[in-house]
């Protein structure tokens, strides 16, 4: 195998599948990436045997062929190359020689039989989204995922395709959030899935690079390519991202969010997220709560730690209803606030042993559990 | 400096009488005015005598197979588990409708303070510590010994002087006097061997005697410490009676077999027992717990322990069970028999609780866990156990 390759390009294919690798202790070849060469251009692939990548980037190739490199190192070598054309000779024992204006480099290699292939996707069911559109749903919910392993159920993000509409959800059993778009479902193209955790990290990193982004899944997997024409280094076709899904049965979300509406007030989004932050800059690991207190036309925010001291904030707002109060982690209120773009969010409170919800007018609903003070 | 005498002997140190004998007899009263000891039958040791027993020399802690060949027609009783603490409970709680200064200071012992309670006179004092005492007997069928003093030092002598069922006054002012003529040994602080070497290398034998000599002699004696074993021997004393406990940094159960153990099934019956009995206790002091730690000791005394810590504590059993298995497993590696177990729970969280979202089961067993804790602490015996915990009888009953 030989090609001849910008060397930018090359970086920036390598940087798309660089965080995709396995343990080097069980498999050594997952810390691998898999380079192939076909007509004008290399496929990268990595595999971690739960989750695989490969791209596609544009390449002068003189000579067919396959082979495998530890992907880091790779990595950092070619970013630091000289000069902007570079030259991969592998030779069929596998050692590789890479060139780039007066530097040289011989790599050792490992032959393409051992790496475990990427499946290939059939007659799933498919759907077909904006990837920017997408992105932001994401970010909407991800940062409610659960990493407690010991609730893998939870450690994903559930999408569920059904009814006319693609839901989000990730909740942590102590927050839930979850935010719907309407679309044309198909009869055989509703289901749902939980794509794991760091699967959504490396998708929410990937979705910036053209227009579409189309899905497949099953029962086991689920398989994203998601189309580059808009990025001008080097990748062409689509970045192809295949995963397992998380196996067993998503919480019923629907019976944690509140039906009924008690107060209700409109907020400023940035305001309340400052004044959040601020008061909860007592805060310590032991007392982690933020208490969130309401009379009329005023949201007082209060935090104290026993051995530092304590915040009080306070904010004017449109409000009638009956005096309360209420506590939380101040995370909860802070990370749906930071995942929001507009300006006014919507929130409503019961009691302090009611749940709080965020809302806003995009089918976006965020619920957080309080902290019951003692 | 002395202290500020007090008008009335408002210090009362409650010592209950061979205290876990007397729980065991109130449940079987046909056994009162026995020799009878509850410990480990085997290679246990005593841990209660009845005074019958003791005036047979059964002492504790003393071997339990060196008991019985000094008193063969000693009757052991097993422990029985929980219920010691359950009527400590009651007794202290009846401590409790006297005067509000109460100091827990171990299972079975204890000190009041009844000088804010507005007692007018001596017998009038009196009289209501009686009425205690009497209670305890009536409602619960414990002994217990009273000392009436104006501090600690003096009620805790007075109370252990004349057990069983002892009532000892010591009138303010006469502290000196009452210690005077008593052992040296009586004294807190002075262990058997302090007071043989005492005796015979400086003739010291009665407390009288130490207040007799001077405080060049008592400094060459006792060293830096004089002027304290002196005002121990004094009688005086100015520690308030202390209602505030430390908070438990953790809670454990431990329990030595009757014969050592092989069976996997029946030690993880009995792990799960003392969850089920040390969950209680953490839920009344309002606390949840996060880490459990099994520890199995093999007959030579060697001992391994595993623990795992939950994601977030909690006040219920059943987050733990599934952890019973595996800490077992963990930790009882060599193919030998188990001697011991034991059960701890440390991670102790008070602070506010994070509510959770899918926990309506949790709620459903915070209430019955609530229900339960009820029901068992308003009888002397566990009226609801968990189904585990009727697996499979063992040892005397």
């Amino acid at each position: 195998m030989k090609f001849k390759i910008n060397r930018d390009h090359f970086a920036n294919g390598l940087a798309q599948v660089l965080n995709v690798v396995g343990s080097k202790a069980t498999m050594p070849i997952l810390s691998n990436v898999l380079i192939e060469a076909e007509k004008d251009q290399i496929s990268l692939t990595t595999t971690n045997l739960d989750l695989g990548i490969r791209c596609k980037i544009k390449a002068e190739v003189k000579e067919t062929g396959s082979v495998t490199l530890p992907v880091k190192r790779l990595a950092g070598i070619v970013r630091e190359l000289p000069n902007v054309d570079v030259t991969l000779d592998a030779a069929p024992n596998h050692q590789v020689k890479l060139t780039s204006g007066g530097s040289t480099f011989r790599i050792m290699g490992i032959g393409k039989e051992e790496f475990p292939p990427l499946p290939e996707f059939g007659d799933e069911k498919a759907h077909a989204l904006e990837q920017s559109e997408l992105a932001t749903m994401l970010k909407s919910v991800a940062y409610a995922q659960s990493s407690d392993e010991t609730r893998y159920i939870l450690n994903g993000v559930y999408f569920n395709f059904k009814d006319g509409k693609l839901s989000l959800v990730a909740t942590d059993g102590r927050r839930l959030a979850l935010i719907a778009k309407e679309m044309e479902i198909p009869a055989d193209g509703s289901g749902a899935i939980i794509l794991p955790a760091k699967t959504v990290g490396e998708l929410t990193r990937l979705l910036d690079k053209g227009a579409k982004v189309k899905i497949n899944f099953n029962d086991r997997r689920a398989a994203f390519q998601i189309a580059t024409d808009k990025d001008t280094s080097g990748l062409i076709d689509h970045v192809y991202l295949y995963s397992k899904v998380v196996e067993g049965n998503y919480p019923n979300y629907q019976q944690v969010i509140p039906k009924e509406t008690h107060q209700r007030i409109k907020l400023e989004r940035e305001l309340l997220l400052q004044c959040v932050h601020r008061a909860a800059l007592v805060c310590s690991e032991k007392s982690n709560s933020v208490k969130i207190k309401l009379s009329s036309n005023l949201l007082e925010i209060t935090a104290q730690s026993p051995d530092f001291g304590e915040a009080h904030e306070s904010m004017a707002i449109g409000y009638s209803g009956p005096d309360l109060q209420v506590a939380f982690n101040p995370t909860f209120i802070m990370d749906p606030l930071r995942a929001l773009a507009k300006d006014e969010v919507f929130f409503e409170v019961k009691d302090e042993v009611s749940p709080g919800v965020f809302k806003t007018l995009e089918n976006f609903v965020c619920v957080i559990m309080p902290v019951r003070l003692s | 400096m002395p202290p500020v005498p007090r008008p009335l002997p408002t210090i009362v140190h409650l010592d209950a009488d061979a205290f876990f004998v007397s729980c065991e007899l109130a449940l079987k009263p046909e056994l009162r005015g026995t020799k009878c000891a509850v410990g480990g039958r085997e290679r246990g040791i005593i841990s209660s005598a009845s005074y019958e027993a003791r005036a047979c020399g059964v002492y504790t802690p003393m071997p339990t197979q060196r008991a019985l060949k000094v008193c063969p027609d000693l009757v052991m009783l097993p422990h029985t588990s929980g219920l010691y603490s359950k009527v400590s409970r009651q007794m202290f709680d009846l401590c409790e409708t006297l005067t509000p200064i109460v100091q827990r200071n171990s299972i079975d012992e204890g000190y009041l303070d009844l000088g804010p309670c507005g007692v007018a006179s001596a017998e009038e004092l009196e009289r209501r510590v009686r009425v205690l005492q009497r209670r305890i007997w009536d409602e619960l069928q414990i002994p217990a010994s009273f000392g009436l003093a104006t501090n600690k030092l003096v009620s805790q002598i007075a109370s252990k002087l004349r057990k069983p069922r002892g009532f000892v006054i010591v009138p303010p002012g006469t502290e000196e006097e009452f210690l005077a003529p008593l052992a040296l040994g009586k004294l807190p602080g002075i262990g058997a061997k302090t007071e043989a070497a005492l005796a015979a290398n400086h003739g010291l034998k009665l407390v009288r005697h130490l207040t007799a000599r001077g405080d060049n002699e008592l400094q060459a004696i006792f060293g830096d410490s004089w002027r304290d074993v002196l005002a121990t021997a004094r009688g005086q004393d100015d520690r308030p009676v202390e209602t505030e406990r430390d908070d438990a940094k953790s809670y454990s159960q431990q329990e030595t077999f009757f014969t050592d153990i092989s069976d996997f099934t029946e030690i993880e019956r009995i792990a799960k027992r003392m969850v089920d009995e040390l969950l209680p206790s953490i839920r009344a002091d309002g606390k949840r717990v996060r880490t459990m730690t099994i520890k199995v000791r093999y007959p030579d005394f060697t001992q391994e322990s595993h623990g795992r810590s939950l994601e977030t504590a909690t006040d219920l059993e059943a987050p733990f069970y599934p952890l019973v298995e595996p800490l077992l497993r963990a930790a009882w590696k060599k193919r030998r028999p188990l001697r011991l177990v034991s059960v701890r729970f440390s991670g102790v969280d008070d602070g506010a609780a994070q509510l959770e979202m899918f926990a309506q089961l949790d709620e459903k067993r915070r209430r019955l866990a609530g229900v339960l804790d009820k029901l068992n602490a308003s009888r002397r015996d566990a009226v609801v156990q968990h189904g585990h915990q009727l697996a499979k009888r063992r040892g005397v009953s």
